[in-house]
């Protein structure tokens, strides 16, 4: 056969602005691996979890972080993110391995497009597009939440004092990055 | 409105979508012998109170969670949220 | 132009000017002036006309209230109308001009209004213009759109940008007045979240307006050094020039900021922002509004509540005039004349209704009590005021104050009844207030200082402990309990002219008996009929003395007539604001397929499907129009092998132990039998036995499918999925995730398709047709390595595959398809060819399963399974959904075959007349078949599936078309399915 390749063009590669001393960017090769937690048999999932990442998977509405830089992110009673960094496309595959078994997996990496806001402003620009209460007392370091910006369904999980990691339905991303972009502007 | 997820805390409306009656829950037995009557109360006849009413709403710019909110339909006043899983299987609706 | 009314102290920066314009003629003003303060200390009192008479106006308030001084502001694209010259903050270079006059301010040709007066009572084109019936399109209404209506429109794009946003506190305040600035205090200093919103650019409400004292310094330097504290808080937001608009569910409050509207030049940024605030309490402080006693000829210019008289006196250094006499039915009224007596100016005479002696010494000014104004004289500005008892005082301006309302306006918004304080003569905010919401001061009766301050720190205390915040104790500032006696009194009954009770509507006096004697006697029916209460001001001045003078009519009490209430928003709220940034391409989001970047550099044209934009056809060199490219587009995928992108139907991907029961019971047919590595068409039913949506779903292992959804349902079936998860069999283990963004997915469809595939394919799997049939399904690897699922699926009809590599390698296989189809004249095609092919295949869409049809219509109904439960299955079983004679899908080509066929035309038998009596159904769709070189059309007729052969007409009146067609077979290209076996 004819040697053809793939390349792989996520949306939002390379994306990276300062806005005074905020910064707004794409997190290169960022993998989202779901797991969903059978019925029945969810202690032995977590018990799983625990082993296979280092680490309790949190209540819901919150994220921890495990091994290699893992972040467990609880959604839903029977539901969970796995968010690391891996670039190539065998996410699910290095999920499942970890979990052997104990929970179905799916992988979610090319279907969100992440932006990462981090900086004083952060918390003021995401006042314009974000119905979460973002104040520390009500979202703090590790708290994660699904919210509709703009008409778009969003991820927001806050990884520092000022630091916010956006996720993002991926065919959107021009969308997403428009309407982060624009509250930055408008703040600054 | 506001309504208070059991999990997620309080959540603007705007993350909801809005089904209709609760009673949505209570689908009928396929092979009861008046099923074809169960069925057609089940899919066109509702209550329509004014005051406490039980409804479904689905979180869907959220984590995807049924809902059983009990509201006051002339104050909006929302007295009890709960997981509509919980709610089904409260009902009979497990296994 | 000389600052002629100018007086001395106030609270502008004298050591800086500001030019202004207004109707073309410069002037000066300061910082901290409005344009209307500013008007006026220039001497320019006439500032507008009334929308009816034409009548000449003047400022009548200093504040959101005002009805009379309306203006255009600024030029060109960013004029805006109705603009409210008590709110504009002067800036450098301001332009205004006056509104409703034809002709010049001084000039208004439709000032004839005012003589024609008597034929333009209360409901007037009601009563005028009933005939000749055919007069009112083509006369009457145009006339009277071209002369109603207040301001006019640039009818240009809106340059502004706006902006909305979130916030949340723990205490809402609304108003920074005494009352507001205690509350916030309070809190602020307990620890709370507190947001502080006040409408004016100056925190401090009356404070500002006043001479009072409080804590030993002046109301203004308190407010200043309050509002200064709470500036330098973190847990304080101060949001002057911020209207809170409306008071909404649980505590959610709608709020508009003016952010550069105070600026020369507002830059890039917003000019205004839309907050929606979550508060857990809030306290309304939103102060009092006064309001005017109806008198003959009350509506000149230079006549004015007292309290704004006040205001621009104090505030402001303006004055009306250098001889202004006051008219009072109330204590307060007095102080405007000790304010104005204090800053030099003449007051000649005090004229109070009530026969009681003068509440405040005033040496030198004459009081007239228990007598009235009755009559002005002075068109353009106010020249003498007619006494009750005959007396004719020159004066160059009237202040009048008939008493203070509490603004009750936000307690009303979730329909609130307003209750009757007979002591204040006014509503005050009555017990069924919104869920969280407090109010203080003046809005809630506390008419003084000391009270409403009082209140302030009390209320927020309450609402604290309500959110188990313990406040911390702060001292009341030392304040006075100035004299607030008021009597009921409405409106001068010995005034032989028009009084006019709503100036900005136009409405008398004899308006509203008139409304009363015709039988519009409830609150509403009068404000419907004489418009009193509407447009820009919502009646805030004028409603009470309307419903007085309703009650005196009827002979009852104003309790008695009622209130109407009062709805959002509080003031106007800008169009661009409540669209923010929605407008133009921003409207809403829009979703890309992967290979979206190759399509636009290979010609595609798109089209918006929901969010998406696909590709529609490849345009290439020569082709003419469109559909030469479809034509072609559709023959190269049934002669060598098309490539097109189907990333938008929906995929979700369902896994668990019970994954094949549960999509048994979603599906009306089977799908628990199905093998691993296989894949099925699924028809899914609503409850109610309609068709809902169908796709594929394939099995990748025991406990794992992937389903796909149409482009248009996929959110909604993910929806329903979900329900019948959770609420319906809430033990089954089964868990969805949407997968649809995450894999790029492709139509390889034609003869060639397998060809091509092999060249992407690695080569370890095998594609022959033994090992990898029609409705195959697996995972691949491409490329060297790069996962990918392959579906042997043909929507086309053709042998075809789809492919599906993850998302961020889906512009690259979308190239790589095309540069290894090459050697087969390979062609990408859209959504058009698609349809084509589609129809060719009698294939459903949503013109077919358009929420309407059945199983048993598309001729499908035995896959609804009996054996199982599914949904739908028992509601689709009813007699009327099955029945014989329903219409059925079939296909349909014209007998002439050079016509074209239009979908939506219904169908007729031969000798039959058209109406819907005969109607036998409609054509769904129509396209022309590059593959038999006609017009194919399919669509639902009685019986369909029995009539083959047979010719009827399809007619559509709304195209004035009508033809004979044949009624064929559905599938016109390879009926017997050889082709996609192949």
């Amino acid at each position: 056969m004819a040697d053809f390749t793939l390349i792989a063009e996520p949306p939002l590669k390379g994306v990276d602005h300062n806005f005074g001393d905020t910064r707004l960017y794409a997190p290169d090769d960022l993998a989202i691996v779901s797991i969903a937690l059978p019925l029945g048999a969810e202690d032995a999932t977590l018990q799983a979890v625990k082993s296979g990442f280092g680490a309790d998977l949190p209540a819901p509405g919150q994220s921890v972080m495990g091994n290699d830089d893992t972040r467990l992110v609880r959604l839903g009673p029977d539901q969970a993110f796995a968010i690391f960094t891996r670039a190539t496309p065998d996410a699910e595959p290095h999920v499942q391995s970890l979990l052997k078994g104990a929970a179905y997996t799916t992988d979610q990496t090319d279907v969100w497009t992440g932006l990462m806001l981090d900086g004083p402003l952060a918390r003021t620009a995401l006042e314009r597009i974000c119905p979460i209460d973002l104040h520390p007392d009500a979202f703090a370091e590790g708290a994660a939440a699904r919210t509709v910006m703009e008409h778009l369904g969003v991820l927001i999980i806050r990884t520092g004092p000022d630091a916010f990691l956006l996720l993002s339905a991926s065919s959107s991303a021009g969308s997403f990055l428009h309407a982060v972009e624009t509250s930055l502007v408008n703040v600054t | 409105m506001i309504i208070d997820h059991p999990l997620l805390g309080p959540r603007d409306a705007a993350e909801f979508v809005y089904l209709g009656d609760a009673a949505l829950i209570d689908r009928p037995d396929w092979q009861a012998a008046d099923a074809m009557e169960q069925f057609h109360s089940y899919g066109y006849l509702r209550d329509n109170p004014a005051g406490q009413h039980q409804e479904l709403w689905y979180h869907e710019q959220g984590d995807r969670s049924w809902l059983v909110v009990t509201r006051n339909t002339l104050t909006h006043e929302i007295t009890a949220v709960e997981l509509a899983r919980d709610v089904a299987r409260k009902r009979g609706r497990g296994k | 132009m000389t600052q002629k009314n100018r007086i001395k102290g106030g609270l502008i920066d004298r050591s800086k000017e500001i030019k202004f314009r207004f109707n073309d003629k410069w002037f000066r003003g300061h910082p901290g002036d409005t344009l209307a303060s500013a008007l006026l200390a220039n001497g320019q009192l006439l500032m507008g006309r009334s929308f009816k008479y034409h009548r000449p106006r003047g400022v009548f308030t200093d504040g959101s209230e005002e009805p009379n001084a309306l203006v255009h502001l600024r030029d060109g694209a960013y004029q805006e109308p109705n603009t409210r010259a008590t709110m504009v903050e002067l800036f450098e270079g301001l332009n205004a001009t006056s509104q409703n006059h034809r002709g010049t301010l001084e000039y208004d040709l439709l000032a004839v209004n005012d003589f024609f007066s008597p034929f333009l009572s209360a409901g007037f084109y009601y009563k005028t213009f009933m005939w000749p019936k055919a007069f009112w399109e083509k006369l009457y209404e145009p006339v009277i759109r071209s002369a109603a209506g207040l301001g006019r429109l640039s009818m240009k794009d809106d340059p502004d940008t706006y902006d909305k946003g979130f916030l949340h506190c723990d205490l809402l305040v609304i108003g920074a007045g005494p009352s507001g600035l205690m509350a916030a205090l309070t809190a602020a200093r307990s620890g709370a979240r507190v947001i502080l919103a006040d409408e004016d650019f100056r925190p401090g409400g009356r404070l500002n307006c006043e001479t009072l004292e409080l804590g030993g310094m002046s109301g203004t330097d308190w407010a200043a050094q309050t509002a200064d504290e709470l500036a330098s808080m973190d847990n304080v937001r101060l949001m002057p020039r911020t209207t809170v608009y409306g008071a909404y569910d649980h505590g959610i409050y709608g709020a508009l900021e003016r952010c550069t509207d105070h600026l020369a030049d507002g830059g890039d940024k917003p000019r205004q922002i839309l907050w929606r605030i979550y508060s857990r309490r809030a306290v309304l402080a939103a102060g009092a509004t006064e309001r005017p006693i109806a008198f003959g000829n009350n509506d000149r210019p230079g006549i004015m509540l007292a309290g704004a008289v006040r205001s621009y006196a104090n505030r402001y250094a303006a004055t009306p005039g250098k001889h202004v006499a006051v008219f009072t039915n109330n204590d307060d009224g007095w102080r405007t004349a000790a304010d104005l007596v204090a800053k030099g100016i003449e007051v000649p005479v005090v004229v109070d209704s009530r026969d009681t002696p003068a509440p405040i010494d005033l040496p030198g000014v004459r009081h007239v009590a228990g007598e009235a104004v009755m009559n002005t004289i002075g068109r353009k500005g106010v020249k003498s005021i007619t006494l009750t008892n005959g007396k004719v005082i020159p004066v160059d301006a009237l202040a009048v104050s008939g008493g203070w309302n509490p603004n009750v306006h936000l307690t009303c918004h979730q329909r609130g009844r307003p209750t009757w304080r007979d002591d204040l003569c006014a509503f005050v905010p009555g017990g069924d207030l919104p869920v969280g919401m407090a109010v203080a001061g003046a809005a809630n009766g506390a008419m003084t200082l000391a009270a409403a301050l009082a209140e302030g720190q009390a209320q927020a205390t309450a609402q604290l402990d309500a959110l188990g915040i313990k406040a911390k104790a702060t001292d009341l500032p030392q304040a006075e309990d100035e004299p607030r006696g008021a009597a009921a009194f409405w409106h001068v009954k010995q005034s032989k002219h028009r009084a006019w009770v709503d100036l900005q509507n136009d409405v008398t006096v004899k308006d509203i008996k008139l409304a009363n004697t015709e039988g519009f006697r409830s609150v509403e029916l009068l404000k419907r009929y004489t418009t009193m209460g509407m447009a820009t001001d919502q009646g805030k001045t004028s409603n009470i003395a309307g419903l007085a003078i309703l009650a005196e009519e009827r002979g009852k009490t104003i309790p008695e007539v009622g209130t109407t209430i009062f709805r959002p928003p509080y003031t106007p709220v800008p169009i661009g604001a409540l669209a923010g940034r929605a407008r133009g391409k921003d409207f809403r989001p829009y979703r890309l397929t992967p290979s979206h970047k190759w399509a636009e550099q290979n010609g595609a044209s798109f089209v918006t499907v929901g969010n998406w934009l696909r590709a529609e056809w490849y345009t290439r060199p020569g082709e003419q129009g469109w559909r030469d490219s479809v034509d072609r587009e559709a023959l190269t995928a049934r002669t060598s092998v098309g490539i097109c992108d189907v990333t938008t139907l929906g995929k979700i991907d369902i896994q668990g132990k019970d994954a094949g029961a549960f999509l048994d019971k979603v599906y009306a047919n089977t799908f628990s039998t199905l093998k691993v590595g296989r894949v099925r068409y699924g028809l899914m039913l609503r409850e109610d036995g309609i068709c809902y949506d169908d796709g594929t779903t394939a099995r990748l292992d025991e406990n794992h499918f992937v389903m796909t959804t149409t482009t248009a349902n996929a959110v909604t079936v993910f929806r329903r999925l979900e329900f019948a998860r959770q609420c319906l069999w809430p033990d089954m283990d089964v868990h969805l995730i949407s997968t649809t963004d995450g894999w790029a997915q492709f139509a390889v469809a034609g003869p060639k398709s397998r060809d091509l595939l092999r060249k992407v394919i690695d080569a370890e799997h095998d594609l022959s047709n033994e090992a990898f049939p029609f409705m195959a399904c697996g995972h691949v690897t491409v490329c060297g390595g790069k996962p990918a699922r392959l579906f042997r699926i043909s929507f086309s009809g053709e042998m075809a595959y789809e492919i599906a590599v993850p998302a961020r390698f889906g512009n690259s296989m979308m190239a790589v398809l095309n540069e290894a189809g090459a050697e087969f004249d390979a062609a990408p095609y859209g959504t058009e060819a698609l349809g084509v092919m589609r129809i060719e295949k009698g294939h459903c869409t949503g013109n077919e399963l358009n929420g309407q049809t059945t199983a048993h219509n598309i001729r499908l109904g035995k896959m609804v399974s009996q054996k199982k439960e599914c949904i739908g299955q028992v509601l689709a079983q009813r007699p009327e959904m099955v029945r014989e004679d329903a219409v059925r899908l079939v296909g349909f080509r014209p007998v002439d075959r050079d016509k074209k066929l239009i979908a939506g035309s219904h169908f007729l038998n031969k000798q039959a007349p058209a109406d819907m009596e005969h109607d036998q159904g409609w054509m769904t769709s129509a396209a022309y078949s590059p593959n038999l070189g006609h017009h194919i059309g399919l669509g639902f007729i009685k019986s369909g599936h029995e009539r083959m052969g047979e010719i009827v007409r399809a007619v559509s009146p709304v195209h004035g078309t009508e033809m004979e067609v044949e009624i064929v077979s559905a599938h016109f290209v390879d009926p017997e399915g050889e082709r996609l076996r192949g």
